[in-house]
């Protein structure tokens, strides 16, 4: 019974088109989207020589020199024009450059608007000012110092020395990647919906045909789940490759648990699918609705369409970082890719597991022992 | 009026889907709000925000803090591997300080002793926060090598009243609004994504009852006239637009009620008629294109993601490839976006400052005109094709 059950369920899942489209195609499509547009994002925060134009009002050769060695080298803090004051303001109007340097008996800057380059450059102008000062301050004090200054003054120490805390990259576009292939999982959904419209006499012709079989219901059920499950999985592993090979997501290198992860994302979608077709009697479009708006809102805050997302739920409402199965499985990835040991990734599935068993459970006590008279 | 009643109510079967979408964006606009920064206008500086683990105290750390805290927002983490390493992925904090005890003899000694940092490579945070420290050490060298009998905390607070004078920064215009109060623009670009979903999904619904052929050969003998039906679909059409854009522009100005006195409001409203206008004509063209009711939702879904991604209305423009970007400018979603941001930058409503808007606006105007033709074209083909049957 579980081949015939099994083939000729298989057959015509794969004649679904709709379901592929939702649970194959959409995804690989959003995740082609993906890499078009969170290109930049890895550049976002990186630091590049900041544009400024330098307007010499009186003549400060000392000054001039410091930013014209700053100007320059391998990685330089400023990239440098001098010009006057109107065409300055015209750079700067048209946003080519971030601030104007005013180099006047004290320097001083313009800027248009707040933000790092500008923050930068004030943190540069305070600095040479401030050294001033302090030169000036000390002297008053202890005129006999000058020596020692100087001494300080030609060799400015470093205090500060980076301590790396990982070897893979801090690519925040991951947790994009991740939060899709979560999203993925639960797409298999549909399967679930479409099982139990399949298998409740009350949901679809179908399942009254189904019903009056001399097979035991939840056999039938369980057989006919188990075709949907391997097309989900499989699904998943295609979508899974494409990622890894076509878009070159990186995984990290534990190729059997991101198979495990995978393997109980699609249970959950699974069974988060059959409980909502279970626990609605409206019709499959609203079934599908919600499940669609589920998952969505579960992407969201799991930072799929807008990264920062993540990290302010899981600071300021962690509780729903923990009820929210795309989150739980998005993380399991990330805790793959960037933990060394298991604690968080354990959690995550256990969590995940404990999801679905709840889903899986309620559904079998709803749908159990239906029995019609007449529908 | 039969046929105008016939779109409601099929409108009103598909509410249930709509308004989740409405709920999404409702939801994305709120969570948007409560994560934008304070007003602001004029100059100030950045603050990145950073966490010291600190192991040892004395009053040259304490004063380092104290300068700090004026580019840095010091955040509580946890001391574990991975709650740093959490922290600096997701850009909780962009800098994490390790002093290690003994740091303050070592340096009072004349020695130079050493801070450990974990960054995010080469981000500009690192670089900000490195020079401010590097500054506030290598005043402190300065008066300890000049002074070495000057005792720590007056030491210490000559330094902080060095570095307390600021460079004098003045602002080129100073009408220019940042922090929440810039945040208009948003709520508008998100309302793109639901508008043009619901829009397709609806006149699409609407246009598959109509574009039965049973259905159609139905209507053509019944009393009323071709053009009373067609008008009548249309003014349903138009009133389902409308009330859509009612309800998607308040929620948008109700989000942004801080900045509705701006003059900028009345051209986001425009702006946002003109999206109203062209998301339709996609509606049309879409709803004669697409054959069952399975795919209308998948091209909905796949249309509408797939522009407001490339066209900035998740990540924003600046943040895209150029040649995404070019790709975006063949939909008009990237155009309401670019005006959206275009408004944003208006302070003086002079003429040059408007033109580039009106520009852009234009362009959406031409896309609105382009759909409903496509639409039309293929209504027409369709529709021959049926009567040669």
């Amino acid at each position: 019974m579980f081949r015939h059950i099994f083939i000729y369920r298989l057959k015509v899942l794969m004649k679904n088109k709709s379901m592929l489209f939702w649970t194959l195609i959409f995804p690989i499509a959003l995740a082609t989207f993906f890499k078009l547009s969170l290109g930049g994002l890895v550049e976002q925060g990186t630091f590049r020589a900041i544009n400024v134009v330098v307007v010499e009002q009186v003549r400060q050769d000392g000054f001039m020199d410091i930013m014209e060695s700053l100007s320059t080298g391998d990685e330089p803090l400023f990239n440098m024009t001098v010009l006057d004051m109107d065409a300055a303001e015209a750079r700067l109007e048209d946003e080519e450059v971030a601030a104007i340097i005013t180099v006047n008996e004290t320097i001083g800057m313009t800027v248009n608007q707040s933000g790092f380059g500008q923050s930068i450059v004030k943190s540069f102008l305070d600095q040479y000012n401030n050294t001033a000062d302090a030169v000036s301050t000390i002297l008053a004090i202890n005129p006999s110092a000058h020596e020692s200054i100087a001494n300080d003054l030609r060799s400015r120490v470093t205090y500060t020395m980076e301590e790396p805390i990982t070897d893979s990259k801090m690519d925040i576009t991951l947790n994009y990647f991740y939060a899709l292939i979560a999203m993925a999982s639960l797409y298999g959904g549909f399967f679930g919906v479409e099982e139990v419209n399949n298998i409740q006499a009350n949901l679809s012709v179908h399942a009254a045909r189904v019903n009056v079989a001399p097979v035991h219901k939840l056999k039938a059920f369980l057989y006919s789940t188990s075709a949907s499950f391997l097309i989900q999985y499989s699904e998943m592993l295609v979508f899974l490759a494409y990622l890894r090979y076509i878009l070159n997501v990186d995984f990290g290198d534990r190729f059997g648990l991101i198979l495990v992860t995978t393997f109980v994302g699609s249970l959950v979608g699974l069974s988060l699918g059959a409980f909502v077709s279970a626990l609605l009697k409206s019709n499959e479009d609203v079934k599908t609705g919600i499940l669609i708006g589920m998952t969505m809102t579960g992407a969201f805050l799991a930072g799929m369409m807008f990264g920062d997302m993540k990290y302010i739920v899981q600071t300021k409402f962690p509780i729903v970082a923990i009820l929210n199965p795309v989150n739980l499985l998005s993380d399991a990835y990330y805790s793959l890719y960037f933990y060394d040991d298991y604690v968080r990734y354990s959690q995550n599935i256990v969590i995940l597991l404990i999801f679905s068993f709840v889903f899986c459970a309620a559904t079998y006590m709803i749908i159990r022992r239906r029995k019609y008279a007449s529908l | 009026m039969p046929v105008f009643n016939l779109c409601l109510k099929i409108l009103k079967k598909n509410l249930p889907v709509m308004s989740i979408y409405f709920g999404v964006f409702i939801m994305v606009s709120f969570i948007m709000m409560s994560n934008a920064s304070g007003s602001q206008t004029g100059y100030s500086d950045v603050k990145t925000d950073i966490a010291i683990l600190a192991d040892e105290e004395s009053v040259l750390i304490d004063g380092l803090k104290t300068s700090l805290s004026d580019v840095a927002n010091f955040i509580e983490i946890g001391d574990e591997r991975s709650q740093i390493q959490d922290a600096l992925y997701f850009r909780r904090v962009g800098y994490v300080l390790r002093i290690p005890s003994g740091f303050t003899e070592e340096f009072l000694a004349g020695g130079t002793p050493t801070l450990s940092k974990t960054v995010v490579p080469g981000s500009n945070s690192s670089m900000y926060i490195d020079m401010n420290i590097e500054q506030y050490l290598n005043t402190a060298r300065l008066y300890a090598n000049a002074m070495p009998e000057m005792p720590l905390d007056e030491l210490t607070e000559a330094v902080l009243g060095n570095l307390s004078q600021d460079t004098k920064v003045s602002m080129l215009s100073s009408e220019r609004i940042y922090g929440e109060q810039g945040m208009m623009q948003y709520y508008f670009n998100y309302l793109a994504y639901t508008f043009m979903f619901v829009l397709i999904l609806g006149i699409s619904v609407i246009m598959l009852v109509f574009n039965d052929l049973s259905i159609k050969r139905r209507n053509a003998c019944s009393p009323i006239s071709a053009s009373k039906i067609n008008f009548q679909f249309y003014l349903a059409n138009m009133l389902f637009t409308f009330v859509s854009w009612i309800i998607l522009v308040s929620v948008s100005l109700a989000f942004g009620h801080k900045e509705l006195s701006s003059p900028n409001t009345w051209y986001f409203i425009f702006n946002s008629l003109l999206f109203a206008l062209t998301a339709s004509g996609i509606g049309f063209f879409i709803g004669n294109l697409v054959k069952g009711r399975e795919a209308i939702s998948a091209v909905a879904n796949s249309f509408t993601l797939g522009t407001c991604f490339i066209s900035g209305v998740f990540v924003p423009q600046v943040l895209l490839g150029e040649g995404v970007l070019r790709l975006a400018s063949f939909f008009p979603t990237y155009w309401y976006v670019k005006a959206n941001a275009q408004i944003a930058g208006i302070t003086n409503h002079s003429w040059s400052n408007l033109n580039g808007v009106g520009n852009t606006f234009l362009v959406q105007l031409g896309f609105a005109a382009a759909f409903f033709v496509l639409a039309m074209v293929v209504g027409k083909r369709k529709q021959m094709a049926v009567e040669e049957e």
